[in-house]
């Protein structure tokens, strides 16, 4: 058995140089989706980077040093067209969050996980309209409702990406 | 970040603590960042338009690619039910060309009376022509992404029409793509007044893709399903008598009514300079106020 693991091909692999990348350039490109050519009048679509950032955040403990946060929430800002500083402060504060509730939880799994983000999507969204409202241009709250369901619901989706992604720096 | 329990280490102890510093910072700094972007909306214009430089062509580029597969399939479509489109596109035909005789005959004689009126004639320039490319569908607030920006001579406070109808102005320009704020975004107020009988009304955006309509004068509500709205002039920014939206359902104090340049089907949209120069000087936000 030993022998076969040694003449494996798999020995002396390390995982790509740009490996420890990946993770925040993956929340980058999720973020510039916001330059497909989509014009919506709805704005039900996700927040792309967001449901990157947790999914990501979710499946590892330090997929990125928790500072890095800012400047990735500062690209999605540029990208989307928040309110600059919006994400930078929400991105931070959501690994700040998730740090506190990691040291708080005895077990989790995949149900719990996706409570979890619906709270955080769900704060993402009223943030937003928060922000929206400050600007005087907050539309009725029940109008985000769709939005945030169709969210909640893709978030599975993005996780899964994420986790394929994970596997596939990692040469798994 | 580093992991919950760094043990007796005390390098990973600090290193633990200036890890949450350094979030912690982050945050401060978005606060700071956001308030200054709600406060002085001006402060980012720079940088804003910088990214929108970045994203704005790649947009243009896909809205090319889709733009084409989606004219692939719509043109078999044509063909498909191409005898009874025939038939409908003659009858329509017929009666446009009814029209365009009394249009021509009312013409002739707006013309007669503007003569008689010494009235000038003005013309309407065009800044740049450009293709909307791009929404915020991800966010509460409604805008697009135009194919023009700076180096075409688009400025922020522009007005946006397209064929159908205002879309909407200008808000943020990099050189090469520029971000407009839709008719149907919430702080998007427009003077406007009915085609119908020329009652003044203000018109705002719900953030939905609607706009919402109220009389300015309180009392009897003065509207009707199928109404036309169009831009007063007021304020000087829009430009007046361009046609806004069609009143669609009547409510308690005024009505909604839905855009007629549909931003996602517009081809092309027509940035035009301010009715007025001086509005865009005087600060755009105020001069949409005071209708």
């Amino acid at each position: 058995m030993v022998r076969a693991a040694l003449s494996s091909k798999r020995l002396n692999q390390a995982p790509p140089r740009f490996a420890v990348l990946l993770p925040a350039a993956s929340v980058v490109v999720a973020s510039l989706l916001a330059a497909l050519p989509i014009v919506s009048t709805s704005g039900w679509y996700p927040d792309f980077g967001f449901l990157a950032l947790i999914a990501w955040r979710l499946l590892r403990a330090d997929p990125w040093p928790g500072w890095w946060a800012a400047p990735l929430g500062f690209i999605n800002d540029l990208s989307t067209g928040y309110p600059i500083g919006f994400s930078v402060a929400l991105w931070s504060g959501t690994m700040l969050a998730l740090d506190l509730i990691d040291r708080r939880t005895m077990w989790r799994d995949y149900w719990i996980e996706w409570m979890l983000a619906a709270l955080l999507i769900t704060i993402d969204q009223g943030l937003q309209w928060r922000v929206a409202e400050a600007m005087d241009a907050a539309p009725a709250f029940t109008k985000m409702v769709p939005g945030l369901v169709i969210s909640i619901c893709v978030f599975p989706l993005v996780a899964w990406i994420v986790s394929r992604i994970d596997a596939w720096r990692l040469g798994r | 970040m580093a992991t919950a329990r760094p043990g007796w280490s005390r390098r990973a102890q600090y290193g633990l603590f200036f890890s949450f510093l350094a979030v912690i910072a982050g945050i401060v700094i978005g606060l700071i960042l956001l308030i200054i972007s709600l406060v002085a909306p001006k402060t980012f214009d720079g940088i804003r338009g910088a990214a929108l430089d970045v994203t704005g062509p790649v947009a243009s580029a896909l809205h090319e690619v889709n733009a084409t597969a989606s004219g692939l399939i719509t043109g078999a479509g044509d063909y498909w039910d191409a005898a009874s489109q025939n038939a409908a596109l003659r009858r329509q035909n017929h009666a446009m060309l009814q029209r365009m005789v009394e249009a021509k005959a009312v013409f002739q004689e707006n013309r007669q009376l503007k003569a008689a009126l010494d009235l000038r004639q003005q013309r309407r320039d065009t800044v740049a022509v450009g293709r909307v490319v791009g929404s915020s569908f991800n966010s509460p607030r409604r805008f697009a992404i135009l194919s023009v920006g700076s180096s075409n001579g688009v400025k922020i406070g522009m007005p946006v029409r397209s064929p159908d109808g205002l879309v909407g102005r200008v808000i943020d320009t990099g050189a090469l793509a520029s971000r407009v704020m839709l008719v149907s975004d919430r702080s998007n107020i427009v003077p406007a007044r009915l085609l119908r009988n020329g009652i003044p009304v203000i018109s705002q955006g719900r953030g939905d893709g609607t706009i919402d309509v109220r009389p300015l004068e309180v009392g009897r509500n003065p509207f009707k399903r199928g109404d036309i709205l169009i831009t007063s002039g007021t304020g000087g920014l829009y430009p007046p008598l361009v046609p806004i939206a069609r009143i669609v359902k009547l409510d308690d104090d005024g009505a909604v009514a839905i855009p007629l340049a549909d931003p996602s089907t517009t081809s092309f949209a027509i940035v035009e300079p301010p009715f007025e120069p001086a509005a865009i000087a005087a600060g755009a936000p105020a001069s949409t106020d005071s209708p």
